[in-house]
């Protein structure tokens, strides 16, 4: 079958951006992809997860592996690029095109590192705002999203709720619960603790590798089911190393080392620890309701109150311990009590956390019903 | 059994006022929730434990919550529903009065129906066979039916007083499709019947 290629673009914003602590960035880029034409009523915005990025379906030229959730949009599937136009815009704080603390700072003409601002989920999704602005796009059909992605998702869906006629809330949360704070800690601690991370300042050395691969190591700790891990791994072993005891030698053990070796090639370790921290700090209904709400379009109770024909639909997947079904419960009865017709799924799998990536069939299902009937 | 559904279908929607708050417990496909939104402008919301019917109701534009109608319905708000409707599902409900209780906590008024125990075919059926039959059943065989309630209409009418529960309608289904407000031997001569209940 012939690949559809898909490229992301960078649109510059040359004037200074001010973030929800106060302070304010001189200028900004933020990486996109689009798939379509945007029309008044087919554009949906897809929102990622913590190490996502815009290149969110098709193939990047040269690339082995498609976008990563190219599983559900494209032509007929869940996002069904026939029929919608899709964004998707790497976030505020990240390090895969759109600023983060390992862009230059105009002012040093070096990288941010721990300079770089704090940031939070209503500043991403204000990003986001920007970019549609500048794309035309005045109507969404769909903000759709899983895990930290289907924060923004809220987030954008209350702040610009005029924008917006639905929103789709996967595997996510109104705000963190301690454990989940808690195992964000552990992993920032395992970066801070790298003598190679030297307060963010690595930028032209070797980078806090280690500490980034053991944070990496307990978050997919936490997006797989016991279940799951046991089914897949059990006690079985690559290999016993008799020279050094210490080694990998459970398979298990082989398998978290890879994916912390894989994700320190793909990821920076501020980026890391300032999007952990926006996500532990998220709690909408704060967030929502607070009088500091100043700045943006369409942004106070008001705004809200305006809400009666809007949809929502959350999904969670019955062995997800790190965002479980109870949080989605959460999340319906917050939209019910705003007057956002929500509605409520929960999918039967062995697939913890990382089921709204893998559980693509059911979810297909679920959402074309969801799109279609709008 | 699709015919019977329709029936109480038409029946419920003369009891539903225009524009009123509709809570589907068991709502299938959202068939029920589907006329009321088209032909009484309702602000509907279904619940339903099969994932199937969630997405069929999903296609019709229809909210609908997954949830096991057993475990509560404490994400709901008290009195946030006028109607409150259990059709042909109360059979298969583990903790009745749990479900009862809780359709007078979100909603004014609970529509229910029931299908009568007591009715003569019935009887007969556990005389000739020594078994209920399987139109009873739903079909599944004795340790699969999803049908684990068997009540007549006296009892259900003494349970109702004893939770403190006002009948406020009624329509009683007899053999040969008559419909009766006021039947004689109740319950000798209802197969099914649809209550709409208040508190006290």
């Amino acid at each position: 079958m012939e690949r559809t290629l898909s490229s992301t673009e960078i649109l510059h914003v040359d004037r200074p951006f001010k973030l929800d602590c106060g302070e304010t960035l001189p200028d900004l880029d933020i990486a996109y992809e689009l798939y379509g034409t945007p029309s008044d009523d087919n554009v949906i915005l897809i929102e990622h997860a913590l190490s996502g990025d815009a290149h969110a379906a098709f193939y990047q030229s040269g690339e082995e592996k498609p976008g990563w959730w190219d599983a559900m949009i494209g032509p007929g599937k869940a996002f069904d690029t026939d029929r919608y136009c899709i964004v998707c815009s790497n976030v505020l704080g990240g390090c895969k095109g759109t600023t983060g603390p390992a862009s230059t700072n105009p002012a040093t003409g070096k990288p941010y590192g721990l300079d770089f601002p704090p940031i939070s989920i209503r500043d991403m999704v204000d990003v986001q705002r920007t970019l549609l602005t500048h794309l035309g796009i005045e109507k969404l059909k769909c903000i759709a999203g899983g895990s930290m992605g289907g924060m923004q998702a809220m987030q954008f869906f209350c702040d610009y709720s005029k924008l917006c006629a639905s929103f789709i809330s996967i595997a996510s949360s109104l705000k963190h619960s301690a454990q989940q704070i808690a195992f964000n800690e552990v992993g920032r601690r395992a970066i801070m603790a790298d003598p190679r991370w030297n307060e963010g300042r690595y930028y032209d050395q070797v980078s806090p590798e280690a500490g980034l691969s053991v944070a990496r190591m307990i978050g997919h700790i936490t997006y797989m089911s016991e279940n799951l891990m046991q089914e897949k791994f059990g006690r079985s072993r690559k290999d016993r190393n008799t020279t050094n005891i210490f080694r990998p030698s459970f398979e298990i053990e082989h398998y978290l080392d890879y994916q912390g070796i894989a994700f320190v090639k793909r990821f920076d370790a501020n980026s890391y620890l300032y999007i952990t921290n926006a996500i532990d700090n998220f709690d909408l209904l704060t967030s929502i309701s607070s009088s500091g709400r100043t700045r943006g379009v369409g942004r106070g109770r008001g705004d809200i109150q305006d809400m009666r024909p809007k949809k929502g639909l959350v999904i969670t997947f019955t062995s997800d311990w790190l965002y479980p079904p109870s949080q989605g419960r959460e999340i319906v009865k917050f939209f019910n009590a705003l007057n956002v017709q929500t509605s409520y799924t929960q999918i039967n799998t062995e697939h913890g956390h990382d089921a709204f990536l893998t559980d693509v069939g059911i979810q297909t299902k679920i959402i074309r019903g969801f799109l279609n009937s709008m | 059994m699709s015919t019977l559904v329709t029936r109480n279908h038409a029946i419920i929607e003369a009891w539903v006022t225009n524009g009123a708050r509709v809570l589907d417990l068991g709502c299938g496909d959202g068939t029920l929730l589907d006329a009321l939104i088209r032909r009484k402008k309702i602000n509907g919301l279904g619940v339903e434990i099969d994932q199937d019917k969630i997405i069929a109701c999903l296609k019709k534009g229809i909210c609908v919550h997954q949830t096991d109608i057993d475990q509560g319905l404490s994400n709901l708000d008290d009195m946030s529903f006028d109607y409150v409707v259990l059709n042909a599902t109360l059979q298969a409900i583990h903790k009745p009065y749990k479900v009862i209780d809780e359709m007078l906590r979100v909603g004014r008024f609970a529509i229910i129906s029931i299908s009568n125990f007591g009715y003569v075919q019935n009887r007969l059926h556990v005389l000739s066979h020594g078994r209920v039959s399987e139109h009873i059943r739903f079909a599944g065989d004795w340790h699969d039916t999803p049908v684990i309630r068997f009540v007549s209409i006296t009892e259900f009418m003494r349970s109702l007083t004893d939770m403190g529960i006002t009948m406020t309608d009624a329509r009683y289904f007899l053999p040969f499709g008559r419909i009766s407000i006021h039947p004689p031997l109740k319950d000798l001569l209802v197969k099914e019947a649809l209550f709409r209940l208040r508190r006290g």
